[in-house]
């Protein structure tokens, strides 16, 4: 009770904002770019510029050809998705320190950083500046450029870190209020239009709007700019909306969840030479994997064996399953059937199962008819585990279904598709009427025209035709008169005079 | 009491003979109980069970690049509902042609293989899989040994499909394990079909070959000096339809059989 009271007093939190501000580029990892302007772009605007590039007047939202002509610089694309990995990296590591950490991302300007809270913390680490020297002692491995700053609030603290400075550890909301009073109306980045609102009715720094608030109280600033506004406000310096009654508790703090994956490795006491040894100790770990994801109701399609011996050799072994699985039996086919397509590169004395990239397994769609639909459900689910296996053998190519493409000519309107994709299968009456062959050639065939007439694998007679296919005008302009042609074999082929080039060929099989 | 030799003996082959892969003349004890409609009413008069075996070996040979499996086969590609396989087909279907004869592309799922081991595997692995109704193979440029029929042949046995091998019919020489083996030749008016080895049927009592017509249009135009003669079969293919054929069956359509 007595920690629960301590944790939710009010005014007792201390944040510390880590600022990435040169995260654009540094995610796309660049050489040499202190000898060079560079800037990254998105959206065809500079959302970076590096100091050269900035040097010679390149600023942030300018035209990337304005760009390029003001510094010849380079320009990168921004990507997104590396500087959000990036972050969530970062976050993963400073879970050693505090649960409570916060992504920020400003939208308007290419920032973006962490906010931890590290009151609770503060007695583990002996202190802020101890606690600081292991944040800033784990940021020094890290390849990011960053600026950092304590205050009260989340907020707030993101704010000062624009303008940092020394603090001990023993300052006090009135202290931070005070350096927040004197910053620059310019830092509230996510509110480009209001600060313009602001400077035309005079107010300079975060202060002029406190005393505004003071006076007036926090509704005048709610009506003049907005409730997202006062919101921020409140916000960064803590101040309670509700002035009849002020609330009980703080605002509860998000916990960080750090990115859970199974791993677990089996060591042999004897070196393992042959693959059907593995066999056993492959099937006890997948059906750990098994238990671990169905009690977080997950499932995964790629998982990784990392085989290791004395030496600290390693040969990883990747597993890819067409549908997402929480049983082990698929998984432990797909395994075998890589494992016994190749030798064991080494004796192998340990044995790693990895599973990061598991997912809800609640997303499939059930059918509610209460007829078979059970019976067949469990025949889908044996047919998609069999498909399974052979592409593991087989490549996913060497799998797939036929369906009809809109096109006059045969061989571009017979494509093959995956097996997840729906088939076409509404063909015009043109080609409905038309009599076609059950095979098609893979490439048409050359006919050879001898005295006796056509030839093919033995001498062709015409049965029937021509049937007229022009199409391809604006590719490759086709035009071919179809025939069924009877060998002497009697099997019946579908051949056609290229009209263009004169020249006969066979181009499917009747059957 | 002690047991003597022959008591032994006659136990052991009593166990021997409740082998259901052990063939008794023209016993039909262990026969496969299932058969599908094969859609041709001379077919199933020449079939045990009145249609193609399930569960079992269906061997088919045929002459050299002659390709008739979508004739013998389309009535029952275009009926059923569960996954037709082409494994291994000798080129591309034509999925005009498949919808023309009424079959769900849906259904149709071709499987490509490059060697003998994945060809049996995948064979084993599909023939087992209860949601498989079809399984239409060929044995290409691989031959295989009566152990690999064999493997194939027990697969069969623990699914529900149709499972047929088409082979060269230069595999006519070998021994094989198939429950059914047929051989088919295509002649200028129709496709005769034999049976060359049929479980359950003694090989001197086996049906005369059977003549399957081709379509109508597969004949083509008939010389001048033929155009008189007016006795050819008319019959089309199974799925084609016209009006001359709509009042005559050309096959009964029955459903799946159940022996008890």
């Amino acid at each position: 009770m007595a920690s629960s009271r301590r944790y939710y007093r009010p005014g007792s939190r201390l944040w510390l904002a880590l600022r990435f501000s040169q995260l654009p580029i540094e995610v796309l990892q660049l050489e040499d770019t202190d000898n060079k302007a560079v800037v990254i772009t998105e959206k065809q605007r500079v959302i970076y510029a590096n100091a050269s590039a900035s040097t010679a007047g390149v600023r942030y939202g300018a035209d990337i050809t304005t760009a390029q002509l003001l510094s010849n610089c380079e320009a990168h694309e921004r990507n997104r998705p590396k500087e959000a990995q990036a972050l969530a990296d970062l976050s993963a590591q400073l879970y050693q320190f505090t649960p409570y950490i916060e992504t920020y991302i400003c939208q308007h300007l290419p920032h973006a950083g962490l906010l931890l809270e590290i009151s609770t913390c503060l007695k583990l680490f002996s202190g802020v500046r101890a606690l600081l020297g292991h944040i800033i002692d784990y940021l020094h491995s890290t390849p990011y450029t960053y600026e950092y700053e304590f205050a009260h609030t989340a907020k707030g603290a993101w704010l000062l870190s624009f303008q940092p400075t020394d603090i001990s550890g023993e300052e006090t909301k009135t202290f931070f209020c005070e350096r927040l009073k004197r910053l620059p109306i310019q830092l509230l980045h996510d509110f480009p239009d209001t600060i313009d609102a602001l400077k035309k009715t005079g107010f300079t720094t975060l202060g002029d709007i406190t005393r505004q608030i003071d006076a007036q109280k926090i509704s005048s600033i709610k009506k003049r700019f907005g409730l997202k506004f006062a919101q921020a406000i409140c916000d960064i310096f803590s101040i309670e909306q509700d002035l009849q009654q002020n609330s009980l508790f703080d605002k509860p703090l998000t916990v960080y969840k750090p990115v859970e994956f199974f791993s677990e490795h089996i060591q042999f006491d004897y070196p393992i030479s042959q693959s059907d040894q593995l066999h056993h100790p492959i099937e006890y770990l997948l059906q750990n994997l098994s238990q671990y994801l169905r009690k977080r109701q997950l499932a995964c399609q790629h998982i990784e064996w990392k085989l290791a011996d004395i030496y600290r050799n390693n040969f990883l072994l990747q597993v890819y399953s067409d549908s997402a699985e929480s049983h082990w039996e698929l998984l432990y086919d797909l395994t075998l059937i890589q494992l016994d397509s190749r030798e064991l590169p080494f004796e192998v004395d340990s044995l790693t199962l990895h599973c990061r990239d598991a997912r809800l397994s609640q997303n499939s769609s059930q059918s509610l008819t209460f007829d078979n639909t059970r019976k067949s459900r469990a025949g889908a689910r044996s047919f998609a585990i069999t498909i399974a296996k052979l592409k593991a053998r087989l490549g996913d190519a060497a799998i797939y279904k036929l369906s009809y493409r809109d096109a006059l000519l045969p061989e571009i309107s017979n494509a093959a598709i995956a097996l997840n994709e729906p088939c076409n299968q509404d063909l015009p009456d043109i080609h409905k009427k038309a009599l076609r062959p059950h095979w098609l050639l893979p490439s048409v065939a050359l006919i050879e025209l001898r005295k006796q007439g056509l030839y093919w694998r033995g001498q062709l007679t015409l049965l029937a035709g021509p049937e007229r296919i022009r199409g391809n005008w604006w590719n490759n302009p086709t035009a071919r008169d179809y025939f069924i042609a009877q060998r002497h074999d009697n099997v019946r082929l579908w051949i056609f005079l290229d009209l263009h080039k004169k020249t006969w060929h066979v181009h499917g099989i009747f059957g | 009491m002690n047991s003597t030799p022959t008591d032994n003996n006659d136990a052991a082959l009593e166990r021997l003979l409740n082998r259901t892969d052990i063939w008794r003349g023209d016993s039909r004890l262990f026969l496969p109980q299932i058969a599908l409609d094969s859609g041709y009413t001379d077919i199933n008069a020449s079939l045990v069970n009145n249609g193609w075996p399930t569960r079992s070996l269906v061997e088919v040979c045929q002459k050299g690049f002659q390709q008739q499996e979508l004739i013998l086969f389309a009535p029952i590609l275009a009926a059923g509902t569960g996954y037709i396989v082409l494994l291994n087909p000798p080129t591309l279907p034509f999925c005009q042609a498949l919808i023309q004869a009424g079959i769900n592309l849906e259904r149709v799922i071709v499987v490509q293989v490059g060697n003998k081991a994945d060809f049996l595997a995948s064979f084993v692995e599909l023939a087992r899989t209860e949601s498989c109704e079809v399984l239409l193979a060929w044995q290409q440029h691989q031959t295989f040994s009566y152990t690999e029929l064999r493997k194939c042949s027990l697969a069969t046995n623990e699914g529900a499909a149709l499972c047929v091998l088409f082979r060269p019919d230069s595999a006519q020489q070998q021994s094989s394990p198939a429950v059914l083996r047929i051989s088919t030749e295509i002649r200028p008016t129709d496709i005769q079909l034999k049976i060359l080895k049929q479980k359950g049927v003694l090989q001197q009592r086996q049906s005369e070959p059977i003549n399957l017509s081709l379509p109508k249009a597969w004949r083509g135009l008939l010389p001048y000096h033929l155009l008189d003669q007016t006795s050819l079969d008319q019959t089309l293919l199974p799925g084609h339809s016209s009006a001359a054929t709509a009042k005559r069956k050309s096959a009964t359509v029955m459903p799946i059989k159940k022996r008890k």
